[in-house]
């Protein structure tokens, strides 16, 4: 079976006009096209930085606020210029671009220009016949950040093809044997607990501690019913979209537990770069969940809680209470934050003795409140201070 | 309990109190006395007015009602215009042309018209919004808009750099220097801008359509006013600045700084004018965005009204007394085709005036619903775009319906182009013609009002409103709901339906999918203003010249700037000195530095 068709849509910096965009992707995927969206208020080299790392087949711009013609051939110029131009730029702008300008953005290299009036039906026809073929032979990767694109698309296009079988590749998993100096952390918890924002602060606190860090996140959104899935987190993840990040987002595929068939891959390529950090996320999980379980790649697992969890006895259910080295609860302004703290307290007390005896040691699981919403959170700079292993605070790093 | 749910059982009561008051009207004899007898003394005051083919009329309909209770009713439960609850209009007279001769008069041989003297000027109700390019471009546009009008009322657009806080030479945003609005990067420009106009005169005002960067633009105007007039022009200035952040959050995208942080700017600034500007509308509370992002009416009217009552709410936990900022308060509403709009501002207006008045304690003058209103951007299309000229002047006479204060009619060109010069005189000359040509709104108010249609449209629209109150206050209020995407996912779901039906045709849109003529590629060659290569550079190299020179103060009021933010204080006196020498790009990245960036929700 083909895999499905990647894309990368955006709009444009200095536009907001998100709407048409919005129910153009949700009819993409649909069709079973996974987007990789970007968001509104865009610039160009955070869109051709995305597309290259997320190795789509092609970008789809929506521009309302003019400025289209120079907008779209920016694009086009910085794809060729970093050697990605098997990427294919297309987009539309309902009446503010008119035929001349299409007709001059043509010239420029854009493929094709939707006017006002085109059916959805129309733009996904466009777009499975024009980028669902499979890639001709891929021109050699200009820098190593392609090359690590087009290899996480091999691995993850193959996984596709070879779905009944669960060998491993060979040697991936052996990650002790490159002693490598990358941390690998993961983040699960239930959906609508703030994962992706506060990763997206604990990103900026990396940026800012080391000038030099390199830092990987694998994120994970589910498909829905037809391969189709909707890759939402680059568009919330504003300090990721920086050049010493490499963010790759991946659909679940039809598999359940929070990760692809192809994350364990994925991510020992990743693990095996030379990245400070690699930072895996989790769709949102049900109470049975354990995705870090199996691969033992991931040094510290977070769980990222909502203090909406529901009644104490819930609690006893959520597996990843045991194994987390690290549980986060998020929102932590809410009312029922101190509540969640307390109970969540008292059931990470009585893994204790059960995590002796599994040989977890002394290593003690951490409890965090944070408030991921708000700029320099304190508790978020704890949470910091947990993973990154560093021995000042980030609290104290700031006074000086 | 947010003050939502105040308002709701607030609005409740009131129509509690109408329906016993028409009992009592009913039962209570001397009420009953009384109230015919006010009813008829309203009536015998009413100056009749003459057609200009003779025809003598009431300059304001009141229904044929004689019987106490349903006198109750229309008193107490719509009022009359320019009386609580303020249904049939803010004020008294709105669109009345002065009063012509009556026939009594003539008769008597009077020479003067005694009513005519006590009427007040009408306002030309027309405010055209349009910025373009560079600021001296915009100020030429300004000054041919004006030339014929004896108020100056202008209304500013700014472009998308403006509009994201960023300066004119950051990446990538080349092209987009001029579009769609004007580009403003330094008080310079602000200068530039509004050349020529008498910024203290009370026969101008200027309205500058623009949010996240609010309080940054405000400081700007102020400082550009102080430039050319001195200090003692600040309390003079006459203007409304948008700043509604709820709006952007909830639609329109243009965010800068996160929710909260955005809040704190928008009341330190609100602070300000309520006590040194008296004549400023520091926030007009849009809902024209949020139709346009694809709310259905009642939405946009349910959203608006409860991001004004949080706004209220917010202001008066600030401390600013309700009778201040109350008053200078204003809203903002889309007008489309949709059946809803038939009385959307008339409902909203009454909604807005009982929670005032009754959660907020609110004076006579903080109950207005005081209402501008532009027709739908989005109905408008691009194929055969002159049915535009139908579209909007039917979206017209539905504002003037519900007795609008002022309004924009946009021109037929605006879905693929900047309006130009000839569709925007075109869109200009609709309000007139139903204003001062056509005998429907100049001779007699209530002209429209009060039909059986008319009224059940109120009915559903009003209960559909406190519908949507009570669920947002479920979530807690404005605030919480807005956190937690819930407007935003409404829009975008009545938007996601709105387009399926048009797709499949259960919602007709003339010439794009009904009596279309196949001539899909006939798009229309309007002349085109975009912005020259060059006027782009000369942005940029003036912008350059203003960074060199301020380099030095620039970075000190930097300085004093962030630690007022730290420190918690109203921070808007900062910056006014801040933009003497800071360009906007500037301040907002320090400011970003300390309060962090606006996280889009998606």
């Amino acid at each position: 079976m083909a895999s499905p068709i990647r894309i990368l849509t955006a709009v444009p910096i200095c536009d907001g006009h998100d709407s048409a965009i919005n129910t153009i992707n949700l009819e993409f995927i649909r069709h079973g096209i996974e987007v990789v969206y970007l968001g509104y208020h865009r610039p160009v080299a955070d869109i051709v930085r995305a597309a290259i790392q997320e190795d789509v087949r092609a970008i789809g711009i929506s521009s309302y606020n003019g400025g289209h013609v120079e907008f779209f051939a920016e694009v086009v110029d910085l794809l060729k210029k970093k050697g990605a131009d098997d990427i294919k730029v297309f987009g539309g702008g309902g009446g503010t671009i008119t035929h001349d300008d299409a007709r001059l953005m043509r010239r420029k290299g854009v493929d094709e220009i939707f006017f006002a009036g085109t059916s959805l039906d129309e733009m996904v026809k466009f777009v499975r016949e024009r980028y669902g073929k499979p890639r001709s032979k891929r021109p050699l990767p200009k820098s190593a950040e392609q090359e690590l694109a087009h290899n996480l698309t091999e691995v993850e296009d193959a996984k596709g093809k070879r779905s009944t079988s669960n060998k491993r590749q060979s040697g991936s998993d052996q990650r002790s044997t490159s002693k490598s100096k990358t941390r690998v952390i993961g983040f699960t918890g239930p959906g609508g607990a703030g994962k992706t924002t506060l990763i997206d602060e604990l990103v900026l606190r990396f940026l800012n501690q080391d000038k030099k860090s390199h830092i990987a996140i694998l994120s994970h959104d589910p498909s829905v019913i037809g391969e189709g899935a909707l890759l939402g987190d680059r568009a919330t993840m504003i300090n990721s979209q920086n050049d010493r990040v490499f963010m790759r987002s991946m659909a679940t595929r039809g598999q359940g537990g929070g990760l692809s068939p192809a994350t364990h891959d994925c991510l020992t390529l990743l693990a095996r770069s030379s990245f400070d950090y690699v930072i895996i996320e989790t769709v949102g999980t049900g109470q049975e969940a354990m995705p870090f379980q199996r691969n033992g790649i991931v040094d510290q697992m977070v769980l990222v809680m909502n203090p909406d969890y529901g009644s104490r006895l819930q609690l006893q259910k959520i597996v990843m209470l045991d194994l987390a080295d690290v549980v986060v609860v998020n929102k932590s302004d809410l009312q029922r934050a101190k509540t969640a703290h307390t109970e969540i307290e008292q059931r990470l007390e009585q893994n204790r003795p059960a995590r002796r005896s599994l040989g977890e040691g002394e290593r003690k699981q951490q409890l965090v409140d944070t408030v991921a919403k708000h700029h320099r959170d304190a508790g978020v700079d704890r949470l910091f201070d947990l993973i990154s292993g560093s021995t000042k605070g980030a609290t104290e790093r700031r006074k000086k | 309990m947010s003050k939502l749910g105040s308002i709701v059982e607030s609005v409740e009561k009131y129509n509690q109190f109408v329906v016993d008051q028409v009992k009592r009207a009913r039962t209570d004899k001397d009420f009953g006395r009384d109230l015919v007898g006010r009813w008829n003394d309203i009536k015998a005051k009413i100056p009749t007015t003459r057609t200009p083919t003779g025809i003598p009329l009431p300059r304001l309909a009141l229904p044929e009602i004689d019987e106490p209770g349903e006198i109750a009713r229309f008193l107490f439960g719509e009022g009359l215009p320019g009386e609580f609850p303020f249904l049939n209009g803010a004020y008294r007279e709105m669109y009345l042309e002065p009063i012509r001769e009556t026939e009594s008069l003539e008769k008597n041989g009077e020479t003067k018209k005694p009513a005519a003297k006590k009427i007040a000027p009408t306002e030309e109700p027309t405010r055209l919004f349009s910025g373009l390019m560079l600021a001296e471009d915009t100020n030429e546009r300004f000054h041919f808009l004006t030339a014929h009008q004896r108020t100056h009322r202008l209304s500013t657009a700014f472009d998308g750099p403006t509009l994201y806080g960023i300066d004119s030479d950051a990446d990538g945003v080349f092209g987009k220097i001029g579009e769609g609005g004007v580009a403003i990067d330094t008080v310079e420009d602000m200068v530039r801008l509004y050349d020529g106009f008498d910024l203290g005169s009370a026969n101008f005002s200027a309205s500058m359509t623009i949010s996240g960067p609010a309080p940054i633009i405000m400081a700007m105007y102020i400082a550009a006013a102080k430039r050319r007039f001195g200090p003692s022009v600040v309390p003079k200035l006459r203007g409304t600045v948008q700043a509604d952040i709820f709006k952007e959050v909830q639609a329109q995208n243009e965010t800068i700084f996160p929710i909260e942080p955005s809040l704190r700017f928008l009341t330190d600034m609100v602070e300000f004018t309520s006590h040194e500007m008296p004549r400023w509308y520091p926030i007009s509370i849009s809902g024209y965005h949020i139709g346009e992002a694809g709310s259905t009416p009642v939405q946009q009217a349910a959203y608006t009204l409860s991001n004004g009552f949080a706004y209220a709410e917010m202001f008066a936990a600030r401390g600013i007394p309700v009778d201040l900022f109350g008053p200078r308060l204003s809203f903002f509403l889309d007008c489309g085709l949709d059946v809803e709009y038939i009385a959307l501002a008339r409902v909203s207006r009454r909604i807005w005036a009982i929670g005032m008045r009754e959660v907020f304690a609110a004076g006579p003058k903080a109950q207005l619903y005081k209402l501008h209103t532009q027709t739908s951007g989005r109905s408008l299309i691009a194929a055969e775009f002159k049915n535009n000229l139908t579209r909007t002047a039917a979206e017209l006479m539905l504002a003037y319906m519900n007795a609008t204060n002022s309004s924009h009619s946009n021109s037929a060109d605006e879905p693929f182009t900047t309006p130009s010069e000839e569709w925007i005189r075109l869109a200009a000359h609709s309000q007139a013609i139903l204003l001062e040509e056509s005998g429907i709104f100049k001779h007699t108010m209530n002209m429209l009002s009060g039909s059986p249609g008319m009224k059940a449209v109120e009915r559903a629209v009003e209960a559909a409103i406190l519908e949507e109150f009570r669920e947002i206050e479920r979530l807690g209020g404005v605030l919480a709901a807005v956190e937690d995407r819930y407007q935003r996912s409404q829009i975008q779901n009545a938007a996601h339906k709105y387009e399926q039906q048009i797709y499949d045709g259960t919602r007709p849109i003339i010439a794009l999918n009904k009596y279309r003529n196949g001539n899909d590629e006939d798009m229309p060659e309007v002349k085109l203003s975009r912005t020259p290569r060059k006027k782009q550079q000369l942005q940029i190299d003036r912008l350059a010249k203003f960074k060199k020179k301020n380099a030095e103060k620039s970075k000190r009021a930097l300085d004093k700037l962030a630690a007022v933010v730290e420190s918690g204080k109203n921070c808007f006196p900062a910056l006014l000195d801040a933009v003497e020498v800071c360009s906007l790009g500037q301040i907002t990245g320090r400011l970003q530095e300390v309060v962090g960036r606006f996280r889009p929700m998606v």
